[in-house]
């Protein structure tokens, strides 16, 4: 077990220095040259040079790279070049919104598609879990963002059950930022919940064919019995599997869904910094989603070993390389 | 291929006839009540039956697909000869008509332009960056993948890696990194959508390649002198097509709820475009004023998406590429 953590946070911190050289070389390569993108054509000439020597961009492109890592460990991320804001204070105060956001709906869609899946894979042969496998297919071609406006006409506008957006801190005022959450949080989970729900389905259609639930049944269990105690195990392991390939997807629906609800949360600068093409921010702020990512794959690895003792004993965890 | 010719008829009779056969000749393949069961089978298949009963045939995922990407592609190239009104025209003592006022279907927008019009080149919009960006991240994934399955161990490792980590890189974050670095526009959005899905195309093709790689006339072809290439594009390709066809008809699913996205973000296409992700990104700040604003594109973006994604269920339970939809990238 320890082994296997210890190999989780090895892949961890390669992953995150790798990922972190791709940002910093692609937004080069392909922009070319920062300070000539963050003041755009018109620039005055003296302009191009202070900013070059501001953002230490004559240095080589090495020294500038390990600069900004080592910023990210000091907390000296540099300043936005138009809005004036600290950047490293800036994103430590918008990570709270974003990963209330981005954890809240998969503590929402796990349970669920779970339920859900395991339900309309026993009831394959009725109309009941027919249905579920509809809704889930309508529920994939959703997009959050719009499923996100029907709620603020209805819910929003017509019920004035919730505010239409904002966010509150929790610990300031509870039950307001549990208002403003909420239909963020849905329209997230809805889409989340459908794919989920399909492969929960499919994993566990696949266990049912298995050998040790007909054993099971021979041992006098009836098959949904057997489904629930010894099925629902075997397919959330594969859920964890392809859970992982869905972090990107939460992450890309979270900065949508800011932008809908007016959350000042990571995505919502993320926009508003490409938008005025601030290279700097938007390097920082995309190596923070990756970090989330790649920390939510970490947690994930250790649900994988502890749901599958398989892996849990060989102490070789194997499957996580 | 897709249609059922007489050929995939018998082949599915074929694939009945095992499962038929346990049921009833419980006596064994020799005993007469079994051989009168093919004979019945055999006498069955020539006499084709009519064009109608052959579609009905079809899984239901197939047809409301097939009708709703028909639906689709017709609205976009009819946008190109007729739409209702001109989708740009500036009708300012029309503005805000709500739906079903005369001459105006799904009404107009804040500057009184169609709805309708617009959305009809809406279709065309999100057809023209689906379509690249697919067919391009298919093929030249699908080249990637197919080189990786064909090239010797230390190699294939290497190139497998490489797919991984492309696989695991979150795609919005490419877009944004290009739009920053390029610019909004179109032009981000499907240089986005081409990077995010190259590696999974890839990634979907090594393993089925590798299978029919490891088969006996795969070696045959090589004993008999072919080059790697010509195996790999004369006998893998055929054999894994189907499983590309179907990956096409979901990337193209996932393209186009991608553009939509990006468009809504103000990333992707920009005025006077007409995108539905822009459309409903216009219609946000009127959503008290005019909610019907924000009906249509979504319910246009839903029935897209959702047609190519039966379309594909329904090919890939015809076409049976088995591995995809075990590798949960599909």
């Amino acid at each position: 077990m320890g082994r296997v953590i210890l190999r989780s946070v090895v892949s961890l911190v390669l992953a995150a220095g790798l990922g972190s050289l791709v940002v910093f070389g692609l937004l080069r390569l392909i922009g070319g040259d920062v300070a000539l993108m963050i003041l755009g054509q018109e620039a005055q000439p003296g302009a191009y040079e202070i900013l070059r020597e501001q953002l230490n961009l004559n240095q080589p492109w090495y020294q500038q790279y390990f600069d900004w890592l080592l910023g990210v460990f000091t907390g000296d991320l540099g300043t936005s070049y138009s809005a004036r804001f600290d950047i490293y204070e800036e994103v430590l105060r918008r990570l709270g919104p974003t990963t209330l956001l981005a954890f809240g709906s998969l503590l929402i869609s796990i349970p669920l598609a779970l339920v859900l899946g395991t339900y309309s894979a026993i009831q394959v042969k009725k109309l009941r879990g027919g249905v579920v496998d509809v809704l889930s297919q309508i529920g994939i071609a959703i997009p959050a963002f719009w499923a996100g406006l029907i709620f603020v006409v209805i819910f929003g506008i017509n019920l004035r059950w919730f505010p239409t957006g904002g966010y509150t801190s929790p610990f300031d005022d509870l039950g307001m930022s549990l208002k403003q959450l909420i239909m963020p949080t849905m329209a997230l989970s809805l889409g989340i919940t459908s794919v989920l729900t399909r492969y929960v389905r499919s994993a566990m259609l696949d266990v049912m064919g298995e050998e040790f639930i007909r054993t099971a049944m021979a041992k006098g269990r009836t098959r949904r019995g057997a489904a629930l105690i010894h099925g629902v195990r075997n397919a959330s392991v594969s859920l964890v599997t392809v859970g992982t390939l869905q972090f990107g997807a939460l992450m890309a629906g979270t900065v949508v869904i800011e932008n809908v609800f007016v959350i000042p949360g990571i995505g919502r600068l993320l926009v508003t910094s490409v938008l005025g093409r601030e290279v700097i921010v938007v390097q920082s702020l995309i190596l923070v989603i990756l970090l989330m990512i790649l920390i939510m794959n970490f947690l994930m690895d250790i649900a994988y070993v502890l749901l599958d003792p398989r892996i849990r004993d060989s102490q070789k965890g194997e499957a996580l390389a | 291929m897709f249609c059922l010719t007489r050929g995939s008829v018998t082949v599915r009779k074929a694939r009945l006839l095992p499962d038929t056969t346990e049921h009833h000749g419980q006596g064994g393949a020799g005993e007469p009540g079994s051989d009168l069961f093919v004979d019945a089978v055999v006498a069955d298949v020539p006499e084709t039956p009519s064009r109608w009963k052959r579609i009905r045939r079809l899984p239901l995922p197939l047809l409301v697909g097939s009708f709703l990407v028909g639906s689709f592609l017709t609205v976009a190239f009819v946008s190109f000869i007729w739409t209702p009104h001109d989708p740009l025209k500036l009708v300012v003592p029309d503005r805000l008509l709500p739906v079903g006022s005369p001459g105006y279907l799904f009404g107009t927008d804040k500057f009184g332009r169609d709805v309708l019009s617009q959305l009809m080149v809406g279709a065309r919009n999100s057809l023209f960056v689906s379509l690249l960006s697919t067919s391009v991240a298919v093929v030249v994934g699908g080249l990637l993948g197919l080189l990786t399955a064909g090239s010797g161990p230390r190699w294939r490792n290497v190139l497998s890696r490489l797919v991984d980590v492309g696989v695991a890189l979150p795609g919005i974050l490419i877009a944004l990194v290009l739009a920053t670095s390029t610019g909004p526009g179109n032009q981000a959005a499907i240089i986005a959508i081409i990077f995010w899905f190259i590696p999974i195309a890839a990634r979907v093709t090594i393993g089925p390649a590798r299978q029919i790689l490891a088969l006996d006339y795969v070696e045959a072809a090589y004993a008999y002198g072919r080059s790697k290439w010509y195996v790999l594009l004369r006998h893998v390709t055929p054999n894994i097509g189907p499983l590309l066809i179907v990956l096409a008809s979901v990337m193209f699913a996932a393209a186009i709820l991608i553009e939509a996205a990006l468009a809504f973000l103000g990333i992707g296409a920009q005025p006077p475009t007409a995108s539905w992700g822009r459309l409903l990104q216009e219609s946000q700040p009127l959503l008290e004023a005019a909610p019907a604003l924000m009906f249509f594109p979504g319910v246009a973006i839903v029935l897209t998406v959702l047609g190519f994604n039966l379309l594909g269920d329904g090919l890939r339970t015809i076409l049976d590429p088995q591995q995809a939809s075990r590798s949960g990238l599909m």
